[in-house]
């Protein structure tokens, strides 16, 4: 296994100096992404998961962060690496699409012109091959037309063929590991469903790893092979996706998936309710942040941090005191 | 069946200077009975939303009618149509820059009773209280807090108690609960159901969301470029779709379950432009059903089931399905 890692994260953990004193975003974040694997990470918002996968990226401001632990990504130290270093691994060995297309694109230079400068400049290519070559991955990313759509300025795209673009765009280096933040997020369903096929084909097809991070469990459940979930920066429960929804240990982990709206249940089914709402990371509690909405807690929650321990399935952790029983069989 | 509250017929709405014209909203017609909740779901740009406004008349509608218990809204005016519109509020999806940030919650909810005197002094009081506490809002702790101390989901609440002031007979609901996370956004619809009951209100829910209108409807409409496509029971039509759209629509929702089987096709291509929409039936551009009819012959809303309407030539029906093996 440890050959075939690709990605190794270890005790992340990514601060913020803000007005009002120390914020801790990512909090002692682990995991491993082996080559070829899809991994989602999910939470809801202010949990972490964008923090982490731009700290996976090496893409924070200057100042008022500071970021400990170490991110291997094939054997190189992104953690404190320098501008240049970075550089090197960026669009090569990791790109990412965000959730906004738009706010991602230039609105001013021509889409074709924007894939082709990640060629020339990252991989040297002249001009006129670099034009041949974003011209293939505009047809390899589904967008009709594609010569003409070279010369196209991001206004004149919709929604989904902009976040074609910018997966093209990500894929022009023929990275390794793809992060994929909230990809689908803001396109409508049948958008949504060609751009995640979209993911799935060209992961398969050129061998890449994938980071799914998103707050929507309907998108990873079928897309992931393995979860992380988050909850206030740190990661609560992990394992496969199929264990993480079926035989999940963490009340959290339950909750999230009980409130979500279901197109199998039938109409007016009452939905399961989290009381409260997700924590502010200033004031987070000295045990586990969950605990004042989690209706197993006790007072060794408020005052204990929980750690990951595993679960009867291999790779599957949670960390709580007073986890579910597991469970076998079919999910309910 | 109930009396109907809501009475749409063939409204239109269109955009713009002649020549360039987008027809938003093209002879949409549906009742909703009193008490029920009326699903309304596409995708962006099939006018679900202008359908919403055009029933307050936030935008005029071009053409057609609007009933609100028998009385015609689009032929209102004045003090007719303010009294009238007092009948029915409208919650929208940013609930953040829906309420001043300057203001206290208190003194928002009690907008709509200030404008139309309808409380002062104690009684004023007394029923924002009321209000506030029924959202989830401690009014004691909270009232006397500022707009922009809320979080999300607690801006939804205030919004909610605000549209309830006037005690409203029906509640248009656009895009509620899509900004908001999902522990809070089940709070919300929860809430909605219990105030629906307790209020005895009726309900427009306009969404995106083909998960979360199911769960609160009980009949949902189907929209695509400016026109209905289906409309019928909420367990029904997600069950057994008779509109080829929903058909794909419902294909492309995404089930939190990874055993969930994936419901056949993806809808390729994206809806045409609405300045230019297709002849016929709108949707036969990327239908893989349609025929020369289709593009001749704009189809008719009818009826499939009882109460299960299909604007479709070729609607999906049960012998159909078998037919093709699916």
């Amino acid at each position: 296994m440890s050959d075939e890692t690709l990605l190794r994260v270890r005790e992340v953990t990514t601060t913020f100096d803000t007005p009002q004193g120390r914020l801790t975003a990512v909090d002692g974040v682990s995991f491993d992404l082996a080559a070829h694997e899809s991994l989602g990470v999910v939470g809801e918002s202010g949990s972490g998961k964008t923090v982490l996968s731009r700290t996976i990226m090496g893409l924070q401001p200057r100042r008022g962060v500071s970021v400990t632990g170490s991110v291997l990504l094939n054997g190189t130290e992104v953690v404190g690496a320098s501008e240049d270093a970075k550089r090197e691994l960026w669009g090569r060995q990791v790109a990412m699409v965000f959730q906004d297309p738009m706010t991602s694109l230039n609105p001013v230079v021509k889409v074709g012109r924007q894939i082709d400068e990640v060629l020339r400049v990252r991989l040297g290519m002249g001009r006129p091959a670099a034009r041949a070559r974003a011209i293939e991955l505009l047809e390899m990313v589904g967008i009709p037309a594609a010569a003409t759509r070279y010369g196209a300025y991001p206004h004149s795209l919709s929604g989904g063929m902009r976040q074609r673009v910018v997966i093209a765009i990500a894929l022009a280096g023929s990275p390794q590991l793809l992060l994929a933040d909230e990809p689908t997020t803001g396109l409508d369903v049948t958008i949504q469903a060609q751009i995640l096929n979209l993911l799935d084909e060209v992961q398969g097809r050129l061998g890449m790893s994938m980071i799914l991070v998103t707050h929507d469990l309907g998108v990873v459940a079928t897309r992931t092979s393995r979860l992380v979930v988050m909850y206030a920066g740190r990661v609560v429960e992990t394992g496969t996706t199929r264990d993480v929804f079926a035989r999940h240990r963490m009340p959290y982990t339950r909750a999230l998936l009980e409130s979500s709206p279901k197109v199998s249940n039938p109409s007016h089914t009452r939905l399961a309710v989290i009381p409260g709402r997700p924590p502010n990371l200033l004031e987070l509690p000295p045990g586990c942040a969950f605990a004042p909405r989690c209706a197993y807690a006790t007072d060794r929650c408020a005052s204990e941090r929980p750690v990951l321990e595993p679960a009867d399935e291999p790779g599957h952790l949670f960390a709580c005191f007073n986890p579910l029983p597991p469970r076998a069989g079919s999910p309910s | 069946m109930t009396e109907t509250l809501l009475a749409v017929r063939d409204l239109s709405v269109t955009f713009g200077p002649r020549g360039r014209r987008v027809s938003a909203v093209d002879g949409v017609s549906f009742d909703v009975a009193a008490g029920e909740t009326l699903g309304l779901v596409g995708e962006s740009g099939c006018g679900k939303s202008t359908t919403g406004r055009a029933l307050m008349r936030i935008v005029e509608p071009t053409s057609g009618t609007v009933t609100l218990e028998g009385v015609e809204l689009t032929a209102a005016s004045g003090r007719t149509l303010r009294e009238q519109r007092t009948a029915m509020q409208m919650i929208f999806q940013d609930p953040i820059s829906s309420l001043n940030p300057r203001r206290r919650a208190r003194d928002i909810v009690a907008e709509p009773l200030d404008c139309w005197k309808r409380a002062a002094g104690e009684e004023r009081r007394r029923i924002v209280d009321e209000l506030l506490a029924q959202v989830g809002i401690d009014p004691v702790a909270y009232g006397d807090r500022y707009a922009r101390q809320f979080s999300g989901g607690q801006c939804q609440r205030i919004s909610i108690a605000r549209a309830l002031a006037m005690r409203p007979k029906l509640l248009i609901c656009d895009e509620v609960v899509s900004a908001l996370d999902v522990s809070v956004q089940a709070q919300i619809l929860n809430l909605l159901e219990d105030l629906k009951a307790e209020y005895g209100l009726t309900l427009l829910f306009i969404a995106h969301d083909l998960a979360v209108v199911k769960n609160i409807s009980d009949r949902v409409a189907v929209m695509y470029l400016g026109r209905l496509c289906e409309i019928g029971p909420a367990d029904t039509l997600y069950s057994a779709p008779a509109h080829p759209y929903t058909e794909f629509l419902l294909g492309a929702a995404l089930e939190a379950d990874p055993e969930a089987p994936r419901r056949g096709e993806v809808l390729q291509g994206e809806p045409p432009n609405t300045l230019n929409p297709p002849s016929g039936c709108r949707f036969r551009t990327r239908c893989p059903f349609a025929t020369e009819r289709c593009a001749a012959e704009t189809p008719p809303l009818r009826e499939v089931a009882p109460g299960h309407q299909v604007a479709c030539h070729f609607p999906l029906t049960i012998a159909r399905r078998e037919g093709a093996g699916a």
